[in-house]
């Protein structure tokens, strides 16, 4: 069983007048507590799926199946309700809420527009959520515009798990974070995963990142699939020109312990 | 070695909001003529105040204590001609409205007293040097007709057009991919060597920093906690918070943090 199937799907864009292909001919899997990581260089299509596979765009060809059913086809209150189980995560926290809202108006509207708890319910669960994700309770009050980048990224992931999805799109989501609060962001995702076998879409351009918490890893060449297979191995041994090259220009810290 | 520059107990505020916050405080170094050094740290550890002051360039409110001494012919180095300065986003140091040749002569024509016929010369000779494909239309192309990387590409000739003794490149390859990233980091390498310039580059990433630096520097709120050989840094740091740095960095080597059965580490 998958979480998320994804055929033969397509995107075409116009450049200059002319139209090229975004994403081409890409297909995939994702099953359960699974994270695949899709990697490339700037352009090769990666925010372009996850843009597909949260229906914020139409491909032009393809099939998407989410949780065994045809997702292309659901429209109306059916993609209302099946949109609770896949959530998303960007880069840029401050992008996606309003600055000036409270930490707890974020988390309150998931709640209260997928019908997951009652009005005097919500705020022992935006605290419950809260602490899901290593945050005081006294920061609901706050303004999104108060907080650090780190926490911000954390209500992100409290919101992103307040409708109990079994998906989660993070699209660099962890690109912007100082190295340290981003282990402690990356160890919260595993642990989420584990508990609430959430599969993730992680998307990345850091291989470093990709080889330590992805299973498997697809690595996208101008829209097309270069390579795919278990991220430590790809890592290790890429096969492409462009895995290759990705792996030739990370750049390595070598330390000579003694 | 002697020393382009000495700085002693640097410190800035900024007030913002009629706070004042401190961003730099007690920061003394050298920096040697000829060495590639890096600054790094975390955000808001004050890696762009310090390359900001250096250069000359901190906004006109923000209070400075200390001082900084140039070793230099001219007392007062110039910012185009004594530094060049590469900033994170291109588009923000290009003109966008005027074609790339052009603000490159500019420079050469303003600090190297050349006429405009030689300064163009002297533009597609810098963009032949930064490898910018066909340098002839590149002269008449505007930025937005540009990559990300090749506007990166045209802002570094700019910065160097008038072969300045510093080169100060603040997270000029973090907006980039990185492949492109590790171009960039290639033709500074080159540029720098062929032009025997200082280095001053500013990164948040300390294996990016030590794939280039000789030296680096580490900041951390403010205050200036590490200086050492590169080689130092990495394999016997004496500071705590670059251990933590250090430790933090997902390599491609690193243990993974996914533990997964049936694959040895
Ligand atoms: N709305 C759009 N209209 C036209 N072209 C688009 C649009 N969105 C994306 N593209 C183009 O499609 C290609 C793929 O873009 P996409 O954003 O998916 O790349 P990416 O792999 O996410 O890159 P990055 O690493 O820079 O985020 C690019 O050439 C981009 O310019
Ligand atoms: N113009 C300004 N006015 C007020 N405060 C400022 C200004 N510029 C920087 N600061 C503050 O000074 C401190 C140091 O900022 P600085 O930009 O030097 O850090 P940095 O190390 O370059 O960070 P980053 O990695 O995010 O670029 C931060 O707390 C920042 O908020
Ligand atoms: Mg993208
Ligand atoms: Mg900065």
């Amino acid at each position: 069983m998958s979480v998320l199937a994804v055929s033969n799907l397509a995107k075409r864009y116009h450049r200059g007048g002319k139209p090229f292909a975004a994403v081409d001919d890409v297909s995939f899997e994702i099953g359960p507590a699974e994270t695949l990581a899709l990697a490339g260089p700037s352009g090769s299509g990666k925010s372009t799926i996850a843009r597909l596979v949260l229906r914020l765009i139409e491909p032009d060809a393809g099939r998407i199946d989410f949780e065994d059913s045809d997702f292309l086809a659901l429209s109306g209150a059916a993609l209302r309700a099946r949109r609770a189980r896949i959530q998303m995560v960007f880069q840029d926290p401050l992008a996606a809420f309003n600055p000036r809202a409270t930490v707890a108006r974020v988390l309150d509207d998931p709640l209260r527009i997928h019908g997951i708890a009652s009005r005097a319910e919500r705020p022992r669960r935006i605290a419950a959520l809260l602490e899901r994700v290593g945050l005081d309770a006294g920061l609901a009050a706050h303004a999104i515009h108060e907080i650090s980048g780190g926490q911000r990224q954390r209500v992100a992931i409290a919101r992103a798990i307040a409708t109990r999805p079994s998906l989660i799109v993070l699209d660099e989501a962890v690109s912007a974070l100082d190295v340290s609060v981003r282990g402690q962001i990356l160890e919260l995702l595993l642990d989420l995963q584990r508990r609430e076998r959430i599969a993730y879409l992680f998307i990345s351009h850091d291989l470093g990142v990709i080889r330590a918490v992805a299973h498997r890893v697809i690595i996208l060449d101008a829209g097309r699939i270069a390579e795919s297979g278990d991220a430590r191995a790809v890592v290790t041994n890429p096969q492409s020109a462009i895995g290759k090259a990705l792996v030739a220009a990370t750049p390595k810290l070598i330390r000579n312990r003694p | 070695m002697t020393a382009l520059l000495s700085i002693r107990d640097l410190s800035v505020r900024y007030r913002r909001d009629g706070v004042e916050a401190t961003a730099l405080k007690g920061v003394s170094l050298d920096v040697e003529a000829g060495e590639r050094l890096a600054i790094i740290g975390e955000s808001g550890s004050g890696k762009s105040t310090l390359a900001l002051a250096i250069a000359g360039l901190l906004a006109g409110d923000a209070k400075t204590g200390g001082r900084i001494e140039w070793f230099l012919p001219a007392s007062h180095p110039r910012l185009g001609r004594d530094i060049g300065f590469v900033f994170q986003d291109p588009s923000s140091s290009l003109d966008p409205v005027m074609p790339v040749g052009k603000q490159i002569a500019e420079v050469a024509r303003t600090h190297l007293e050349l006429t405009w016929p030689e300064a163009y010369a002297k533009a597609k000779t810098l963009l032949e040097r930064v490898r910018l494909p066909d340098p002839d239309s590149a002269l008449r192309a505007y930025p937005h007709q540009l990559s990300g990387g090749q506007k990166q590409r045209v802002a570094i000739a700019a910065a160097i057009a008038a072969a300045p003794k510093l080169l100060i490149a603040d997270e000029a390859t973090s907006a980039l991919d990185t492949i492109v990233q590790a171009e960039i980091v290639a033709l500074i390498r080159r540029l720098v060597a062929e032009d025997g310039m200082t280095l001053l580059f500013i990164s948040h990433d300390i294996a990016l920093a030590a794939t280039l630096a000789d030296r680096i520097a580490v900041l951390r709120h403010g205050e200036l906690v590490e200086l050492g050989e590169t080689g130092q840094i990495l394999d016997a740091p004496r500071h705590a918070y670059t251990r933590a740095l250090l430790d933090a960095h997902l390599g491609l080597d690193a243990k993974p943090l996914l533990d997964r059965q049936g694959t040895p580490a």
